[in-house]
């Protein structure tokens, strides 16, 4: 029954995808669609707003898909790293099989967020296309890299994260009270053309909002982006993937060790 | 063999490093089923767990050819929040199995816990969680040459210690222990060498009666 450590990680990270789903969307049947459910009832919320005071397009976008492109890749982060930062210390008992090492569970969670967000993605301008809504971005390419790099930005804090949780318990608490902010200066309701200029060095060391700005760049057709830098977020990206890995390689034991 | 090469475990505490072992130097024939002796603290269940992979020495390492099971204890090994059922699917799936249904059904009927094996296992009593471990080790083929056990059947009742009890004897002449036990009479039908710990070392000590001597020695004094 020898196996290549490949073959063995493969195996590992294909059990711990089944026992989180498991755990995760069977204790509630409406899982996932939840997942799909809360971004399209925000985004649907946002748009009747804005066309109760009279507007329907931002930058020339309709507003629903202006305000989902932005939308869904920030739900994707801001639920991604609390979940990577509690991967390890959530599967804890199950470290004791040697073929469970600590970045197993962290990939394992990685993928399911991600396949989530790819389905979301999907369904969501799917259901704005049935709805009559303009939705195959301009540049489909454009919009693949910005979201590849948004999962490498988020991996990479997320190895952090599991780092820090190591340091500090409290970690994800404090993380909750991050996100929720991030949220009004990420430009999920705003371009940055609506910002005056001289205040665009407000948003622009905030790697989401590049990433937004980016994604709306890559959906329509009208719209370019005064700011958004792929280069930016995907050296940032590098630096935290290289300084997670690096800090897990220190600390590996710590992780095993109770 | 299994082999200690320079090994240290410590503990960062408040007034510095808390040495369970120091330097430790050894090679452990495995030919033998192996007793661990030590007073509360010595560091068996931590010795347990390295030598199964679940923790690792602070410095230096532990090597060994054999294949060696994972530490079949109370604490680790088996998940809180999932069912019986679903750990056992797990150490399955991690194992290479693709058709996990065979050995669900033999631990299942191993364990005899009935309707609590597709319950969480953080609704377990001690017996309980024994039984579904212990059963996890012998359902599967895997052909360990070392099991390793904490403390395992000291929990269990009766029936459940006869049984175990039964497949150890059974299993003993492939497989060998390395045993956590208080139960003295218990280790003695099991195991034929003890290793000693204390004073941050262990020391191996090929006969289980001489060994029990010298623990006796110098840990209890006082009876």
């Amino acid at each position: 029954m020898a196996r290549a450590s490949l073959q063995i990680m493969r195996d590992t990270v294909h059990a711990l995808i089944m026992r989180e789903i498991k755990t995760r969307f069977g204790s509630s049947k409406l899982g996932y669609f939840w997942a799909l459910a809360e971004p399209a009832l925000q985004a649907s919320f946002m748009a009747i707003m804005f066309s109760l005071i009279g507007r329907s397009s931002l930058s020339g976008a309709p507003v629903a898909v202006f305000i989902l492109v932005a939308l869904i890749p920030f739900k994707f982060f801001s639920k991604l790293l609390p979940q990577l930062a509690a991967s390890v210390e959530a599967n804890k008992g199950l470290l004791a099989y040697r073929q469970v090492s600590p970045i197993d569970p962290f990939i394992a969670r990685l993928l399911i967020e991600v396949a989530t967000f790819i389905l979301v993605y999907i369904i969501l301008m799917g259901i704005l296309a049935w709805l009559g809504f303009e939705v195959w971005p301009a540049d489909l390419l454009e919009l693949i890299t910005v979201s590849g790099l948004l999962m490498l930005l988020a991996s990479g804090l997320g190895l952090l994260l599991c780092n820090a949780v190591l340091y500090w318990q409290d970690t994800p608490k404090l993380l909750g009270m991050v996100t929720t902010p991030m949220m009004f200066i990420s430009g999920i309701f705003y371009s940055a053309t609506m910002i005056p200029s001289q205040y665009w060095y407000l948003f622009t060391w905030n790697p989401l909002f590049h990433v937004i700005e980016l994604s709306r760049e890559a959906m329509f057709i009208t719209y370019v982006t005064p700011v958004g830098d792929a280069y930016y977020v995907a050296f940032l990206a590098l630096i935290f993937n290289a300084a997670g890995l690096m800090l897990y390689q220190v600390n590996k034991h710590r992780f095993i060790a109770s | 063999m299994i082999h200690f090469k320079n090994m240290s475990k410590y503990y960062p505490t408040s007034s510095g490093r808390s040495y369970v072992f120091k330097d430790v130097n050894l090679s452990i024939p495995m030919d033998k089923s192996i007793a661990v002796l030590g007073p509360n603290g010595a560091g068996k269940s931590t010795l347990i767990r390295m030598i199964g992979g679940a923790d690792a020495p602070s410095k230096g390492s532990i090597e060994s050819p054999l294949n060696i099971s994972w530490p079949l204890g109370l604490q680790g090994g088996l998940q809180g929040s999932m069912s019986g059922r679903e750990n056992v699917r797990f150490v399955a799936r991690i194992h290479g199995h693709k058709n996990t249904k065979s050995v669900e059904d033999k631990v299942e009927e191993f364990a005899e816990i009935g309707k609590y094996y597709n319950e969480p296992v953080k609704t377990y009593s001690n017996g309980m969680r024994a039984r579904v471990a212990f059963g996890l080790s012998m359902a599967f083929d895997f052909d360990f040459d070392v099991l390793l056990i904490d403390e395992l059947n000291a929990v269990g009742d009766m029936a459940f210690r006869k049984k175990s009890e039964a497949i150890l004897k059974e299993k003993y002449k492939k497989t060998k222990l390395i045993m956590v036990n208080h139960n003295l009479p218990q280790l003695k039908t099991f195991c034929e060498s003890a290793i000693l710990l204390g004073q941050q070392t262990i020391q191996y000590i090929e006969s289980i009666d001489e060994a029990i001597e010298q623990y006796k020695q110098s840990h209890v004094k006082s009876s």
